[in-house]
């Protein structure tokens, strides 16, 4: 199956278990991942890189990513800095890759969702617009991840 | 005397009204609006008792509309206000006051100590005196039209965003549209998820809505810094964008000043009725819950909590609709103490979050609303306001406090059935 499409992106997606949706996530993420100089989040996305995970490990990297989550935040009435909304975005896809799963929760697709909001912001950051080809760039990582499933 | 304390203090003289006169005549000094301020509970410092935040404009008030004063000023008996008082009233004004209105409503002859306030901050804003962070909130509205810089291409982008995610079409200058959907700052820049939740509720509700360009932020930093002009010119453009596009209804985001603007003062403050009604998104959730029109299926079974608002609970008396929500959605709702309408403030409201310099004063407010959730202990936190939200989560982090927060619009929309949005996504494949 070829990706063509946020509908068949989200489907193939939800077909994945945890691990592989961890796997996914952290593959949109890293795409994104030179727009913040965290090393918490940079962490996490890295943990969920190599796979398989201790549960006090994940815990301890999730703790890492929600706190530079956190910090991030634009604070109400403050002026926007593009570049540090997108660096909060991929704070917000770091978490999401390591994150405890909640039923009904997809989380690759969160992780999308965030990495295609951290471009934008990097484009409105830099006047580029915001017109990106994040969504196709996924489609392709999903497509490659999959094939990597089938042969394995 | 310098011209901007010149201006400052002529400004304080010409917001003294009649209110304001009776509610300084009537003041008994009993304290008891000390004890209604997180700022003092949490510090025990006197100072932030709330009559006591208004000292510069009682003297002002007695040494110009009262014989006994106007004799003891003209003998210079009298303390007169000066630029270095008013600079360090400054953290007593806003720093150390959300506007909440706690004080408000427990003070036992009536003084409406949030408007007294609110007029101080008036005199404080044509003095020079606000917070640079609330003074650059108030330059990027004039200059962008948001307090946060947020421009039309920022919103378009988020619509984008949206609209890939939810699979549903958000539509923009929707010329007679039943509702206009009003967004602030944070929730463009920090929760697009709430375009989505709005999204997801108004397709399966089957109501027409829609953004404006003109007019997106409801934000109105006018109201924030004390400046009643700025808060006019903010609200004509909502008014305008409303009257373009014919809506019926305007709806207040999950911010709290945005809906006091514009809901209690916005027509008051053009000088005419409005054509449109204005309601808060919780209102509107509220309808269409009653009418049947907000089916959702499953419930979260975890220890849930809400956190009210205070614009919303307390000034706006929104109260039982977000109750009726959660009850909705959620098997294991809990209260916490002084919940509804005597609920804490989250520590950052009437643009206090914006101030740096009160980062440190704000958490140890914070402290307040921790031994609320520590009487529950929820597994997670709801609330109504992008702002509180984030004020929580900070406070919540500083003290290493595991609850996440989430929004009750967006924890809503999550239990809408996909079969809800199915054909939209579809159309989209």
């Amino acid at each position: 199956m070829t990706i063509h499409n946020d509908a068949e992106f989200k489907a193939a997606l939800a077909g994945l278990d945890t691990a592989g949706q961890r796997r996914a996530a952290a593959r949109f993420v890293e795409r994104v991942l030179d727009l913040t100089a965290d090393g918490r989040v940079k962490a996490a996305v890295a943990g969920a890189l190599r796979g398989e995970l201790a549960e006090t490990d994940r815990d301890g990297l999730f703790q890492g990513a929600n706190t530079a989550r956190v910090e991030s935040f634009t604070q109400c009435g403050r002026e926007t800095d593009w570049h540090a909304q997108a660096g909060h975005f991929v704070a917000k896809g770091a978490v999401a890759c390591v994150k405890a799963p909640a039923a009904g929760e997809n989380l690759a697709w969160d992780a999308a969702m965030h990495a295609r909001m951290a471009r934008t912001c990097q484009g409105v950051a830099s006047g580029a617009g915001t017109e990106t080809r994040e969504a196709e760039a996924q489609y392709t990582l999903l497509n490659s991840l999959l094939e990597e499933q089938l042969k394995a | 005397m310098s011209a901007s304390l010149d201006k400052g203090v002529r400004v304080l003289k010409e917001v003294i009204d009649a209110p304001i006169a009776s509610y300084f005549n009537s003041c008994v000094h009993c304290g008891l609006c000390a004890e209604a301020c997180l700022f003092y509970t949490e510090t025990g410092d006197p100072k932030y008792t709330p009559i006591h935040k208004l000292e510069p404009l009682r003297r002002i008030y007695e040494q110009e509309y009262t014989l006994l004063g106007r004799v003891k000023k003209r003998l210079g008996l009298s303390k007169p206000v000066t630029d270095a008082e008013l600079a360090e009233w400054q953290e007593l004004v806003y720093n150390s006051c959300t506007l909440c209105g706690r004080c408000s409503v427990v003070c036992p002859v009536g003084n409406d100590i949030v408007y007294m306030v609110r007029k101080f901050r008036e005199g404080m804003s044509a003095s020079g005196n606000a917070p640079e962070g609330i003074k650059g909130a108030a330059q990027r509205t004039i200059t962008i039209g948001s307090p946060m810089g947020v421009k039309l291409p920022a919103v378009k982008a988020q619509m984008k965003h949206v609209e890939d995610d939810t699979g549903i079409p958000i539509p923009l200058d929707a010329e007679g549209a039943e509702y206009m959907v009003m967004l602030s700052s944070m929730e463009i820049i920090n929760f697009p998820e709430y375009l989505g939740a709005i999204a997801k509720i108004m397709k399966q509700a089957g109501k027409t809505w829609t953004l404006c360009s003109t007019a997106f932020e409801a934000t109105n930093a006018g109201m924030q810094i004390g400046n009643s002009d700025l808060a006019r010119v903010i609200v004509s453009r909502i008014v305008d964008g409303a009257e373009r596009l014919k809506v019926k209804t305007v709806i207040s985001p999950e911010c709290g000043h945005a809906y006091t603007a514009l809901r209690w003062e916005g027509a008051n403050l053009v000088g005419r009725p409005f054509t449109f009604e204005v309601k808060h998104i919780i209102e509107v959730l509220g309808e269409f819950q009653a009418q049947g029109l907000l089916k959702t299926e499953g419930k979260e079974t975890d220890r849930l909590t809400f956190h009210d608002p205070c614009q919303l609970a307390r000034r706006g008396g929104v109260i039982h609709q977000q109750r009726s929500l959660m009850n909705q959605v959620a098997a294991n709702f809990v209260e916490m103490p002084d919940a509804g309408f005597m609920n804490w403030c989250c520590g950052g409201g009437g643009g206090a979050s914006a101030i740096e310099e009160g980062e440190e004063l704000r958490l140890e407010a914070f402290k307040k609303k921790k031994s609320q959730l520590d009487a529950v202990k929820p597994d997670r936190l709801v609330t109504a306001c992008a702002n509180c939200r984030i004020v929580l989560e900070e406070g919540l982090e500083h003290y290493q406090m595991d609850i996440p927060v989430v929004g009750l619009t967006e924890m809503l929309a999550e239990h809408i059935p996909d079969t809800a949005t199915k054909s939209a996504e579809q159309q989209g494949a």
